[in-house]
């Protein structure tokens, strides 16, 4: 046990280490350079939609990954020429602490027991981070690119995502859907966003795994394949939910459909027959 | 792959951070700055209309009207904006008393995003109008909205819009033939101004118009919102009365 520890430390230290290296230089709201930088809004019509149809966060090619399908039950989304499924996870995957193993066990049984689980998307709630990159099945994700701060909205929501640029986190940010987000170009083909503040009422993924406040999330959004596709690497720490430091990978591809148009999600989610067991976000009383 | 940020103007910080691509041609530089955040520091659930006086109603938008008001009142008529937190439509979404931003990107178009209800505005630059059938077969809460500056005003058409929203809090109705006029300039150095015409001869008998001002507060970051929870505080916008 302690040598585990000793060993989950160390890799934290690495983490650490590595997640500095991802925001040093942007320590001073440095004015923006000459520099070509990645362009992921080469024009208003370009948006990204994730390449395998699936919204999963995928495991890498080693490592501590995120949480995938029971092999017992095993995940069959839409459109695959089989009977769907909802997602039951995976609670062997070593990432995870007793309490979060606990709580999915639970969230396990639900679905086993005929229940529809939660997913985001569907009824209307932020996602968080890194959930963020696989968001939506369908809709694009859209870039505002300016040179203090970075604006990724997904339609279906919509879902809005400030990155500021160049600059530290802030000391103690207040918890909030999407955290508090800074990034930096590497190169000029990848933007490095790094997030902490994350409140603790999202799930990590579509699988339920829920994590702490102390969440703290890297995320590599690198243009590969002449600006066609998205790699999309995500690095999340969090100890008080997780074990160990784990990674994931998405993908997103290229779309020209047409600008952001309005989709709200609220608008078309009734709960039939009572069917979720979250209603969508809704107030009792005028906000003002 | 590659862009540039090129700065156009001169003598304000936040003077014309644009976002253009590496080999446009140097013209784009001359576009006017009114990107940032801004946030106004009044709120009227009642539109209050240039020149004063009552909504020039016509027979049919005072019963439009009429029923509106009653039912938000009994309860029959749903008030979607607050309840379900869909966009606010035009001109409603101009009263907020939240911040917004207006970011001058992607190339070709003003982005608008409100943090009340997370909406979005699109103003697609220098682009016609979507046809009739385009804007009939996908009405939107805040409409098709297209743009282009006129000096250092810019000025937005607004048409195809659903019948799902008010023009004000207080139910005042339109019609989905309605059009919008949008002049929003900066009238110092920290404030701008968004002037609005509405068309709509169906429910008013002439054109009317509506001005709202914000300040510039490039120091508020625009916040997560989400329905049902508590939100910022709003108690520097005179005229909000929370429940």
């Amino acid at each position: 046990m302690g040598s585990m520890f000793i060993a989950t430390n160390a890799i934290r230290a690495s983490l650490v280490v590595t997640l500095s290296a991802a925001t040093a230089g942007a320590g001073l709201a440095a004015p923006p350079n000459q520099s070509p930088i990645p362009n992921f809004a080469p024009n208003s019509h370009t948006s990204w939609a994730l390449d395998q149809t699936i919204d999963d966060l995928l495991p890498p090619s080693s490592g501590p990954g995120p949480i995938t399908f029971d092999p017992a039950h095993p995940y069959i989304p839409n459109f695959r020429g089989a009977q769907p499924t909802y997602r039951v996870a995976d609670l062997t995957n070593p990432i995870l602490q007793p309490w979060v193993r606990e709580r999915m066990r639970h969230a396990n049984d639900e679905v086993l027991a005929g229940k529809v689980p939660f997913r985001a998307r569907e009824r209307c709630w932020p996602i968080g981070v890194p959930g963020f990159v696989i968001y939506s099945l369908i809709e694009g994700f859209y870039f505002l690119q300016t040179p203090h701060k970075v604006t990724i909205i997904n339609p279906g929501g919509p879902e809005v995502r400030q990155i500021l640029m160049n600059v530290p986190h802030s000391a103690d940010p207040k918890p909030s859907w999407y955290g508090e987000s800074v990034g930096h170009y590497e190169g000029d083909d990848t933007l490095v966003i790094d997030t902490i503040g994350i409140t603790d009422k999202t799930f990590v993924d579509n699988y339920r795994t829920p994590h702490t406040t102390k969440l703290h999330v890297v995320e590599r959004l690198k243009l590969i394949e002449d600006g066609s596709r998205v790699q999309i690497s995500v690095m999340v720490d969090d100890p008080g939910a997780f074990t160990i430091p784990w990674s994931a990978t998405q993908r997103w591809r290229r779309m020209d459909r047409g600008p952001l148009s309005e989709a709200p999600c609220n608008e078309n989610n009734a709960n039939y027959f009572q069917k979720y067991g979250v209603p969508t976000p809704t107030a009792d009383r005028p906000d003002f | 792959m590659g862009i540039f940020w090129v700065f156009a103007g001169a003598g304000s910080t936040l003077t014309a951070l644009l976002a253009i691509p590496a080999l446009s041609g140097p013209a784009h530089a001359q576009t006017p700055d009114i990107s940032g955040t801004y946030w106004a520091s009044e709120y009227h659930p009642k539109i209050q209309i240039v020149g004063g006086g009552d909504l020039p109603l016509t027979p049919a938008g005072k019963a439009a009207y009429e029923k509106n008001m009653a039912g938000l009142k009994d309860g029959s008529i749903t008030d979607t904006a607050r309840k379900f937190c869909v966009p606010d439509g035009l001109p409603r979404v101009l009263a907020t008393p939240y911040p917004f931003e207006i970011i001058q990107a992607p190339p070709g178009q003003v982005t608008i995003i409100h943090e009340l209800n997370h909406q979005v505005r699109v103003v697609a630059m220098g682009k016609p109008m979507p046809t009739v059938r385009e804007l009939t077969t996908f009405p939107f809460y805040n409409g098709h909205s297209v743009g282009h500056f006129e000096g250092d005003t810019l000025v937005i058409h607004t048409a195809g819009f659903n019948e799902k929203t008010f023009i004000d809090a207080t139910g005042a109705p339109h019609t989905d033939e309605m059009t919008t006029l949008e002049r929003i300039r900066r009238i110092n150095p920290t404030q701008i101004e968004d002037v609005i015409t509405i068309h709509d001869p169906q429910y008013y008998s002439r054109d009317w118009q509506a001005r709202f001002v914000y300040n510039l507060r490039n120091d508020v970051r625009l916040e997560d919102y989400v329905c049902g929870e508590p939100h910022r505080d709003l108690s520097s916008v005179a005229g909000v009365r929370r429940p």
